[in-house]
């Protein structure tokens, strides 16, 4: 596409010498920094010194040096709860994306009905995490649930999926994609802000539509696919109340729905085990750290800004 | 200037952890439980889970309270079973624990051996509990500090559909001296007689109650008096063994169903949805059951209790009232607990929503007052022979029933044998309660 | 220098779509409506159910209704300890706080990240992330022990006042990532003119990112209608209970469940965020070229 490179272009030679702008910065940071100082930076802190001890939420914590994280090594039910949700997170985010990305290109312009279909397709989203959906899941997945009177329809006799080790991740990966709203919103947010101006000289060029999605489209939506892909594999890795709620915070049947998060819950909450909790919680992050980081490296190819 | 910021900004954070570490060892409240009860205007604060129609009663229990003594506020908070422990514990630990706390017997230990509760002999000036027979006080005492009042009693029991065991020609055999085999055959008929569409039985494997029945059955117990996990491999395995044949035979539901009815509410189960002719329950939930399924419901005793040389029913307190260690008024929250244990009006209206009152003074006041699967609770416990309650579940063991449940489904799923499951329970529950 | 702007004439469907053929369509909007149908299953029975007798919720499957019976609405509107009015209420006041919370602390510090540069922004940005990263449960105790040393607890100041200190760092990475997607042109253009930057930043950033700004308005009205965990945590007296801490008050795994009221409740707490939701979302379709600059 012509019109693309030459804005490019156009954009590179006009682009000034960057300055620093520390006062301005200062004062656009005000809040964060003061949000940071005040009220985020105690408790993550001690959170990172509570990962060195053994803390029961009642008594004072002890130290017990490098105890907690000994025993991830051995913890096989930390290292089930890992694969569970390293699991989910590769399966349902692209699929969720996907499906966010498709109906907001649907949804985007020119056809009649679209506030309605919009605000139909974003409310399951709405019930996301409501104390509902356990039961409502059921309805769909459970023994006498939608599956399965359509599958006795055709003769096939079914059984509760959200109870099987077999099949519980699978319903809370659909349950995930089920609630694409939030980034299907953002995605139409985003064709929203791709000048039409584009299309319009790619009209004139001839260009198909779908060469139009490709050359327009996809690399001006980049930003925003990547704030979605980014921002979804974090949400996916924090997994808690989907799961939670389904499997009435257990994590079964069998562990087989064990998300990590739920898993550090557990240990924090229900066996007293803050320490190792928190310990966990930070192994979490390193986690979720180095996807991000990769994210951001390979972003450098695919994410085209206009600054 | 930047350095100085820059520096600024560490030591801030730096103190705010501290004191955030710091807030955990908060020391007592540091008023004395026997004192004089004062005149001044106070605030206590009063935690239970529940539903709306337990919100109810306990708010007019609390109106009442206060009216008696105008210059106590008690600002009630309630919470469902999952937010109350997690809301529970956070408050715990950051030294802003409810005065008066409905304690549950799983987390009795937990919290009292952490020093989180007041021994309640404290406090006996205000808080009598005289009218409790022995037994049903004793659940509530570690190491002979009394932790918590038990509210209400249950018993671990069978509840019986009797429409559908007519409607598909079923007779039940004596529930005085009947079998586990025999409860077994009965479930069996039923689903025969159902064509599957109805199940026998509704599984059991999520709760102790079923564990500790099997193990006292066997002469044996879950716990031992020292909470150390005492339940003989065989014994477990032979308890699974039996969920697994029922499971297989078509007497119970498929696993599937099984777990999912288990993960529900009461209103989801086999019993509450009439497709199962026989659950386990324990009595005091009789009138939820009876009331979602619209059918005759009927409590029957336990199997295998003729053959068992002491009875292995058991009166389990349905919960404890507790007060915080930390509370600046331990002698008016005593005074509270005393009003909600022993006093007839306040437990005309509280009724047997906490369980058949543990007050043996108070449970023959409102018998008479009492109609329907209420009544019939109630005279089941008074009826059924109960041997001594178990110990009370040891500090670290509070996510017994989680670990319980993991198993069973590896039982059912056949992912592992009832015998590997037994060695693996045991092993985990004691490293659970080791670790604490 | 304002007409640099996008070309406003931005008829609607002119190019993109140009022939679509009748049966195309109808073919799309059966499409549609069949998927809408199986995804709003659930939804659907949430409905149903609120308007059938507590005890027959579980025993009829299907969608199938009887008679309507809308007892359910009114019990469980009058169920707790306040009418259910009063957590709606609540609800809405923390809601609104944290809608103009986020919405100024968040575009302010996303200005600074998209738009400036400055001493360790790539640290600053990176720590910002980092903030979303831990799990609330590891945090909650320390933060609770933080905001009861404040006195905030039991009153709405630990839901909302983090907000205005952008804590939420999602919504300033979304709004960055809108903000680099804006041509740089237009402030440009606008620093020749003279104009400092909090006058770019209200006068030319901020209208440009009404797309951004609406979906951070929608989620956070969202997001925190829904919020169960910290609300549960913060808020101890009943009375400051908010519609999720409320709902779940009809519900104990325990004893038996209201659960006609529970569904019913649901349903009335549905429909704020769904109208917030149809209303907002004109905004978002506004965009860049209707919103123009002056």
């Amino acid at each position: 596409m012509s019109t693309i490179s030459e804005l490019q272009r156009l954009r590179t030679s006009t682009s000034p010498p960057r300055r620093r702008h520390n006062r301005a910065a200062l004062f656009f940071l005000s809040p964060w920094l003061v949000g940071l100082v005040l009220i985020t930076a105690g408790p993550v802190l001690a959170s990172l010194v509570l990962s060195f001890t053994d803390y029961n939420l009642i008594q004072q914590p002890e130290f017990n040096g490098l105890e907690n994280v000994q025993r991830m090594f051995t913890d096989d039910r930390l290292h089930h709860a890992l694969g569970v949700t390293f699991l989910y997170v590769f399966v349902s985010v692209p699929l969720q994306l996907a499906c966010a990305l498709g109906l907001a290109l649907l949804l985007d312009r020119g056809m009649r009905g679209l506030a309605f279909y919009r605000s139909v397709f974003y409310l399951p989203s709405l019930l996301g995490g409501s104390v509902a959906i356990a039961v409502l899941w059921r309805q769909v997945f459970g023994a006498d649930g939608l599956i399965n009177q359509a599958l006795s329809l055709v003769g096939v006799a079914g059984r509760s999926w959200i109870a099987d080790p077999g099949t519980a991740l699978s319903t809370l990966i659909v349950l995930n994609i089920w609630t694409f709203g939030a980034p299907m919103v953002i995605f139409l947010a985003g064709l929203r802000q791709i000048p039409t101006m584009y299309y319009e000289a790619a009209a004139v060029d001839g260009a198909s539509r779908s060469r139009q999605f490709w050359n327009i489209t996809l690399p001006l939506l980049s930003p925003i696919i990547f704030f979605n892909l980014v921002l979804q594999i974090i949400h996916a890795f924090q997994s808690f109340t989907q799961a939670f709620v389904v499997s009435s915070g257990t994590g079964g049947p069998s562990d087989s729905t064990m998300f990590y998060t739920l898993y550090l819950y557990q240990r924090g909450f229900h066996n007293f085990d803050m320490g190792y909790a928190s310990a966990l919680a930070w192994l979490l992050l390193v986690i979720i750290g180095i996807f991000t980081a990769l994210n951001f490296w390979a972003s450098k190819r695919w994410v085209f800004y206009d600054d | 200037m930047k350095r100085f910021t820059r520096r600024d900004v560490l030591s801030m954070t730096t103190l705010a952890a501290a004191g955030t570490a710091l807030a955990a060892c908060g020391g007592s409240g540091g008023g004395d439980a026997n004192g004089e009860i004062t005149g001044d205007d106070i605030t206590l604060r009063f935690t239970w889970w529940g539903s709306d129609a337990r919100h109810k009663r306990t708010q007019s229990v609390i109106a009442a309270f206060t009216k008696a003594h105008p210059n106590i506020t008690i600002k009630g908070e309630f919470k469902e079973w999952n937010g109350y422990w997690d809301s529970l514990a956070t408050t715990v630990a950051a030294n802003d624990a409810p005065d008066i706390i409905q304690m549950d017997e799983m987390y009795l230990a937990s919290y009292a051996e952490r020093g989180a509760l007041l021994d309640l002999k404290t406090a006996s000036k205000h808080l009598s509990t005289a009218d409790f027979d022995a037994k049903s006080l004793a659940t509530g005492v570690i190491d002979d500090k009394q932790y918590g009042v038990p509210t209400g009693l249950t018993v671990f029991s069978l509840v019986a559909n009797t429409d559908l065991l007519t409607q598909y020609r079923v007779t039940l055999p004596d529930d005085a001296t009947w079998t586990w085999d025999d409860l077994k055959t009965v479930g069996q008929a039923v689903s025969k007689a159902s064509g599957g569409k109805v199940n026998g039985l509704q599984s059991w494997g999520f709760d102790v109650g079923s564990v500790n029945i099997w193990a006292r059955q066997h002469g044996a117990a879950l716990y031992s008096a020292e909470g150390k996990v005492a339940i003989p491999e065989d014994v477990l395995t032979s308890y699974w063994q039996y969920l697994l044949d029922i499971a297989k035979d078509g007497t119970a539901p498929a696993p599937s169903v099984t777990v999912e009815r288990a993960g529900g509410s009461v209103d989801q189960s086999g019993t509450a949805t009439n497709t199962a002719a026989i659950g386990p329950w324990w009595a005091s939930q009789l009138t939820s059951v009876q009331a979602a399924s619209g059918e005759n419901l009927k409590l029957l005793r336990l199997p295998g209790e003729a053959a068992s040389a002491t009875p292995a029913a058991y009166y389990k307190p349905s919960m404890f009232w507790s007060v915080s260690s930390r509370s600046k008024y331990p002698a008016e929250a005593a005074l509270f607990v005393d009003y909600l244990v022993n006093n007839q009006e306040a437990a005309n209206v509280i009724g047997v929503d906490r369980g058949v009152p543990a007050n043996a003074k108070i449970r023959t006041a409102i018998a008479s007052s009492l109609t329907g699967t209420d009544k019939a609770a109630a005279d089941y416990l008074d009826a059924v022979e109960v041997g001594d309650s178990p110990r009370v579940t040891p500090n670290g063991a509070s996510d017994v029933e989680a670990i319980l449940k993991r198993h069973t489904e590896d039982v059912l799923f056949a992912r592992k044998t009832p015998q590997v499951a037994s060695q693996e329970f045991i092993k985990e529950l004691q490293a659970a309660i080791d670790a604490a | 220098m304002t007409d640099l702007a996008i070309p406003a004439a931005r008829a609607e469907t002119t190019t993109r779509i140009r022939t679509t053929t009748p049966l195309r369509s109808v073919a799309k909007h059966a499409g549609l409506i069949l998927l809408a149908l199986v995804m709003l299953y659930p939804v659907l029975w949430m409905v149903v159910s609120s308007l059938r007798p507590n005890e027959e919720i579980f025993r009829s499957p299907g969608l199938a209704l009887d008679n309507l019976r809308i007892s359910n609405y009114a019990e469980g509107w009058n169920a707790l300890q306040s009418p259910f009015g009063h957590y709606l209420l609540n609800s809405a006041i923390v809601v609104t706080g944290c809608v103009l919370g986020n919405l100024i602390s968040c575009s302010m510090a996303a200005y600074a990240f998209a738009r400036l540069e400055f001493t360790a922004k790539k640290v600053l940005f990176a720590i910002m992330l980092g903030t979303v990263m831990l799990p609330i449960h590891v945090i909650i105790v320390p933060q609770y022990i933080l905001f009861s040393q404040f006195g905030w607890i039991n009153t709405f100041l630990p839901l909302i006042v983090p907000k205005f200190l952008a804590t939420d760092a999602f919504f300033v990475f979304l709004m960055v990532q809108f903000i680099r997607g804006l041509p740089r042109e237009l402030d440009e253009a606008a620093r020749i003119d003279g104009a400092g930057h909090p006058r770019i930043f209200l006068r030319i950033i901020l209208p440009l990112m009404v797309p951004a700004l609406a979906t951070t308005a929608i989620f956070t009205f969202i997001w925190t209608w829904n919020d169960f965990f910290s609300q549960l945590i913060y808020l101890t007296d009943p009375e400051k209970y908010t519609v999720p801490v409320a709902l779940r008050s009809y519900v104990d795994a325990t004893v038996s469940t209201s659960w006609g009221s529970m569904f019913a409740m649901s349903v009335v707490s549905l429909l704020p965020i769904f109208l917030a939701f149809l209303l907002g979302q004109r905004f978002l379709i506004k965009g860049i070229a209707t919103t123009g600059i002056k």
